[in-house]
């Protein structure tokens, strides 16, 4: 980040880039206002209204409905539960093996790299995963919706990327000082990655908390449902296949606000994590450490 | 092949970090010596390990299925073998080549668009310095993220309707025409692109991001100290910096070639579209819902990693070349 | 590259680890002593999984004399669910199939359900009350399972009761009579005030022969459902004439302006919208969504809001002859997998519950409840109880509901309708329906699966779709439209039309 720009052209620079960026920021938060709008107007208002930001006849029926039902709060719990422990586990999993495999001179770094590629691109489905999981004994429980995605490949080998830019002479000096192997990851690098770290783990963070193919698959007892299936539960009613399905010919499909608070409340919680780990994407964590 | 912070060409930085890698450094140090301190890190080592031999190379069997007519009840043992016949149909059909130009077209726009827009997005965030107004513009901007496709096609459909629609209405009026967004098949690749932009860039700058924070402020100091203007210290201090991690992106991705989204792509498709908008993962939904076509949407997915194996290889080669970064 | 190594390692890995977990798979876990409790699994469409500790759960299990350990799979990827359990060795005995899929069809030909065409008859309760819908619920002529009773008619057409009046004209009987209205409802001001109003609503619909809005105007002009029955042969309905009659007078309606421009694109998830918002006043879909509509005028206008909405049945053709469109009749079965059901004295086990929650006692609770608890009877209907309880138990009948099969008749009680307008609706629902209901054009074919079909046909129906729809658009005229269907027929319907009449007349 550059220091001080004082030019006309700076300023100009400054002021186009605010604009546009502005620009695209309005864009992306005006959608998401109505859908919190939406969540609490009435159906006929969203039936006649075709977009608002502010409902003219707010009603707070939807979340009442929403908090009444005990499985809301349930699987909220769970949730958050199985997201803050799964994404420990799984961005330290995640770190203690990109770490090793940032070493130039690891013996057999290339044969695994070659193999967490492999494991990348190609995989077996469904079906075998799920006799996996079950043969371990995991069906049911909630490590089977942190285990089986504990290491994404992918944030693997860009974590192991950004080690291996931090300068080597840091390790060395750290060998030379008679330091072991883990002191240096744990006491040296792990600080000066938290940009790294904190992207990561939001990135886990995000995962389990969207993810509902694994509770869907895993998952029998209702009282370990996590929030995304009471979720989908709940906005199944807009898919026309299941209104024909239906027994009664006098059902009615469930409100329209609805599906709108139900958004509201499976993405807001995950959403607000960004704002508090944006301290870590602070510049200049490395002062002072290759000096010399 | 030792990645380092790519210093400007006018800063010193010290010991001995060249810029041409010998074939194979590692060597350099004695194999036993290497041995010898490698003891923890084999044990940090161990549980990622184990996580891939148990839950990504156990279940990889799997694949088989693409080699046989895979009945769930029947088992793999059970299931008749069919050998390629998959892959014979999938490339002799009617649908093959429109399928496989949609899909390479959308790739390649998806390569071309949508991987620079976070990088070029995240450089503009980096210049700002009112930290509040980067916080702000920052969560507004990756909330599209969050949505499902489902809600972004509702506000889609919202927003380009026909004659009402508010995006539309303001087009006709700039343009004095008369544009059905949502059927027109010349519509159907701008459309996706600008959903894939609003949904995806504020998210893919978030890595970008990272990386930039990484930054040794000091470079910045000396560049300024030299007299280096704020683009000149952009294109020596910042996308060096930047460099190893969009390299490495633009690889992962290029695994990643040949999926489109499905979601996405299947709830923009109508009837007056379809030419434009069938891609293979729509291709196989459709197969998939009547056939128990287990074995055909896997082997489908078995081409597309094929295809993404080589195109991975192939582009860490080419980095390997031009760049100093690369996969391996 | 991959050397050798790097395969061998990969390999070695693999199989390492397949010998720690010893994979499942395979056969069941089932022997041949008597059942002491029923596994089931079933879809769940309401928002919470019943408990089984719960009152209803209880009452049930007491009534059938058995317990029963139910696993509730969220509906949105239950076919996944079943996938993934038919590969493994944990089957239930009751398993809930939501339609007549790929899979369940394949599954239950290779003998992994047992098939019940010889045994049904045997319980009172399990037998078929319509044998039209029972054909068309077997797999070429087999049964697999107890089928789900829905609504076998549900065709509806939803109008402006406020802007008939206006425009003076009544509810329509034929298909002409409603292009006159959506005439009116363009060019006449029904509004009163006058903004902008058409006449039919469409939207965007995708599938062939699912029930839509051109399915139905199609089936009133006699081009039958899905397969007609030509003297013996089956041939596809949109080859018949009056496919091409159909969709012609469709698209005047369309080119006339009487429907809006949208038609092509509009989200169906919105269709309540322009009726809502006076911007559209003709509707034809399903009967329950009239009731919707009501609903939703009545939370704007509590007082006057039933004059704004009213309903027919299926409409007559040009002519004045009555074709009906049903649907299939039945949602989905009750199977019974082999590998957890291993011999007969187990099979009648299962049958024997199956039987008695179709009983009329068994049908109360699981589509009602528990009277006096949730619901009374109040002339003949329920009336639901407003209390803790009450709503507790009225929360696990949505879910019990899914189990339910009553393929012997619903002998269930309705819900009484809550206001005048819609006890008047209701009313003319039922009588329209049971009336229609005669003269219900069933599809020969529901019954058979054609290999061909099962191999191409949602590739094959997407021509006849994109086809039906380019014409109504203008981008293809009537010639174009017949070369399409003729390409329908070149890439691989030929085959299904041989392989559909090789079983129909093999006759089951």
């Amino acid at each position: 980040m550059s220091t001080r720009f004082d030019t006309r052209q700076d300023k100009v620079f400054d002021l186009v880039n605010i604009l546009v960026l502005l620009g695209f920021a309005t864009l992306t938060i005006l959608p998401f206002l109505y859908v919190l709008a939406a969540s609490f107007a009435t159906e006929v208002e969203i039936a006649s209204r075709p977009f608002f930001l502010w409902p003219n006849d707010p009603t707070l029926e939807t979340y009442r409905y929403i908090f009444s039902t005990d499985t809301f709060i349930r699987s909220l719990l769970v949730t958050i539960g199985v997201t803050v422990v799964g994404t420990a586990v799984q961005i330290t999993m995640t770190l203690l093996m990109a770490y090793p495999l940032a070493d130039p001179n690891l013996v057999g770094r290339g044969l695994i790299m070659r193999l967490i590629l492999f494991a990348m691109l190609f995989s077996g489905g469904m079906i075998p995963m799920f006799l996996v999981v079950k043969g371990l004994g995991l069906l049911d429980s909630y490590w089977a919706l942190i285990l089986p995605l504990a290491i994404n490949p992918f944030n693997l080998i860009v974590i192991r990327t950004f080690f291996q830019q931090l300068p080597g002479e840091l390790r060395e000096a750290a060998e030379i000082d008679g330091a072991h192997e883990f002191t240096t990851f744990w006491r040296i690098m792990l600080p000066l990655s938290k940009p790294v770290i904190a992207t990561f783990s939001l990135f886990y963070a995000v995962a389990i908390w969207n993810d509902f193919m694994s509770p869907l698959l895993y998952i029998s007892d209702s009282s370990k449902w996590t929030l995304q299936m009471f979720v989908r539960q709940v906005t199944i009613s807009t898919d026309p296949s299941t209104t024909i399905g239906n027994l009664d010919p006098n059902y009615i499909p469930p409100a329209e606000g609805l599906k709108f608070a139900v958004i509201v409340i499976a993405t807001l919680p995950i959403m607000c994590i960004y704002p508090f780990l944006q301290k870590h994407f602070a510049k200049g964590v490395m002062i002072g450490s290759v000096k010399g | 092949m030792a990645m380092t912070t790519t210093p400007a060409p006018d800063v010193p930085v010290g010991l001995d970090e060249a810029p041409v890698v010998p074939p194979k450094p590692a060597r350099r140090k004695s194999l036993m010596k290497r041995l010898r301190r490698a003891p923890v890190l084999y044990l940090m080592l161990l549980p990622g390990l184990a996580y891939f031999a148990i839950f990504k190379y156990a279940p990889m069997y799997g694949i088989t299925i693409a080699f046989q007519n895979y009945l769930p009840f029947l088992g793999m043992g059970g299931s008749p073998w069919v050998g390629f016949d998959h892959f014979v149909r999938l490339f002799s059909g009617p649908d093959f080549g429109r399928l496989l130009s949609n899909t390479l077209i959308l790739a390649f726009l998806n390569i071309v668009i949508a991987f620079p827009a976070p990088i070029i997005v995240a450089l503009m965030l980096n210049e700002l310095r009112k930290q509040m107004l980067k916080k702000f513009i920052q969560t507004a901007i990756y909330i599209p993220h969050f949505l499902s496709w489902a809600i972004v096609s509702g506000l889609t459909y919202l927003l380009f309707a026909l004659d009402i629609g508010p995006i539309t209405v303001l087009f006709n009026d700039v343009f004095g025409t008369r544009v059905n967004f949502l059927a027109d098949p010349d519509w159907f690749r701008p459309l996706i692109m600008a959903q894939t932009l609003w949904k995806g860039t504020g998210w893919g700058t978030i890595i970008y991001l990272a990386a930039l924070a990484g930054v040794d402020k000091n470079l910045y100091e000396a560049a300024n100290l030299d007299g280096a203007g704020r683009f000149q210290q952009m294109r020596h201090v910042t996308i060096p910096a930047i460099t190893p991690t969009v390299v490495i992106m633009l690889i992962l991705n290029i695994g990643n070639f040949l999926d489109t989204g499905f979601e996405q792509i299947y709830m923009l498709t109508n009837s007056l579209n379809r030419e434009v908008a069938d891609v293979f993962d729509t291709y196989v939904y459709f197969m998939g819902i009547t056939n128990g076509a287990y074995s055909y949407s896997t082997a489908i997915g078995l081409f597309k990693s094929v295809v993404g194996l080589i195109l991975i290889l192939g582009a860490n080669w080419l980095a390997k070349r031009f760049t100093q970064s690369s996969l391996f | 590259m991959f050397s050798r190594r790097t395969l061998l390692a990969g390999t070695a890995l693999g199989a390492g680890a397949l010998g720690l977990t010893a994979c499942g798979g395979g056969s069941g876990s089932g022997s041949g002593e008597p059942l002491t409790a029923l596994k089931i699994m079933a879809p769940l469409l309401s928002e919470t999984a019943p408990d089984p500790e719960g009152q209803l759960h209880k009452a049930i299990e007491e009534f059938v004399g058995m317990p029963l350990e139910i696993t509730w799979v969220p509906n949105s990827s239950y076919g996944d669910r079943v996938t993934v359990t038919m590969a493994s060795d944990n089957i239930p005995h009751i398993m809930v199939q939501t339609g007549k899929s790929a899979e369940f069809v394949q599954t239950a030909t290779a003998g992994g359900y047992w098939d019940l065409t010889d045994i049904l008859p045997e319980y009172p309760n399990l037998t078929p009350e319509n044998p039209d819908v029972a054909h068309g619920a077997s797999i070429n002529g087999k049964t697999y399972g107890v089928f789900r009773l829905r609504d076998a008619m549900r065709a509806s057409v939803i109008l402006r009761k406020d802007w008939l009046a206006k425009v003076g004209l009544d509810e329509p009987v034929t298909t002409t009579d409603l292009e006159e209205i959506a005439r009116a409802f363009t060019e006449e001001d029904p509004a009163g005030d006058g903004s902008a109003t058409y006449g039919l609503i469409l939207p965007a619909w995708g599938g062939y022969g699912n029930n839509g809005p051109y399915d139905l105007w199609e089936t009133w002009h006699g081009t039958a459902n899905v397969w007609k029955d030509e003297g013996g042969t089956l041939s596809p309905a949109f080859l018949a004439p009056e496919f091409i009659e159909a969709n012609t007078s469709m698209k005047a309606i369309i080119d006339a302006g009487h429907t809006n421009a949208d038609y092509a694109t509009m989200d169906a998830a919105t269709w309540n919208d322009p009726f809502v918002k006076g911007q559209g006043g003709i509707i034809a879909d399903v009967s329950s969504r009239g009731k919707q509509l009501l609903s939703l005028f009545q939370e704007a206008d509590p007082e006057g809001y039933g004059d704004k909405v009213t309903m027919v049945g299926n409409l007559k053709s040009p002519d004045g002859t009555l074709w009906s469109l049903p649907t299939p009749g039945y949602a989905g079965y009750l199977a019974i997998p082999k590998s957890s059901v291993q011999t007969e004295e187990q099979l009648a086990t299962v049958l024997g519950v199956m039987d008695k929650l179709s009983s009329e006692e068994g049908q109360r609770l699981l589509n009602n409840g528990i009277e006096g608890v949730n619901y009374e009877v109040e002339d003949g209907m329920s009336v639901p109880i407003e209390s803790e309880e009450g709503s507790l138990v009225s929360s696990d009948v949505s879910a019990f509901a899914q189990i339910g099969t009553q393929s012997n008749g619903y002998l269930g009680l309705s819900s009484k309708p809550a206001g005048e307008a819609e006890a008047a609706m209701e009313e003319k629902r039922q009588a329209t329906a049971d009336s229609d209901l005669e003269s219900a054009v069933f599809n020969p074919g529901a019954a058979y699966v054609s290999d061909a079909y099962t191999q191409n046909g949602a590739i094959l129906d997407q021509i006849v779709v994109d086809a039906r729809l380019k014409y109504l658009a203008g981008q293809l005229d009537e010639a174009g439209l017949q070369a399409e269907l003729q390409r329908w027929t070149d890439s691989g319907g030929q085959q299904v039309i041989d392989e559909m009449n090789e079983l129909y007349q093999a006759g089951a």
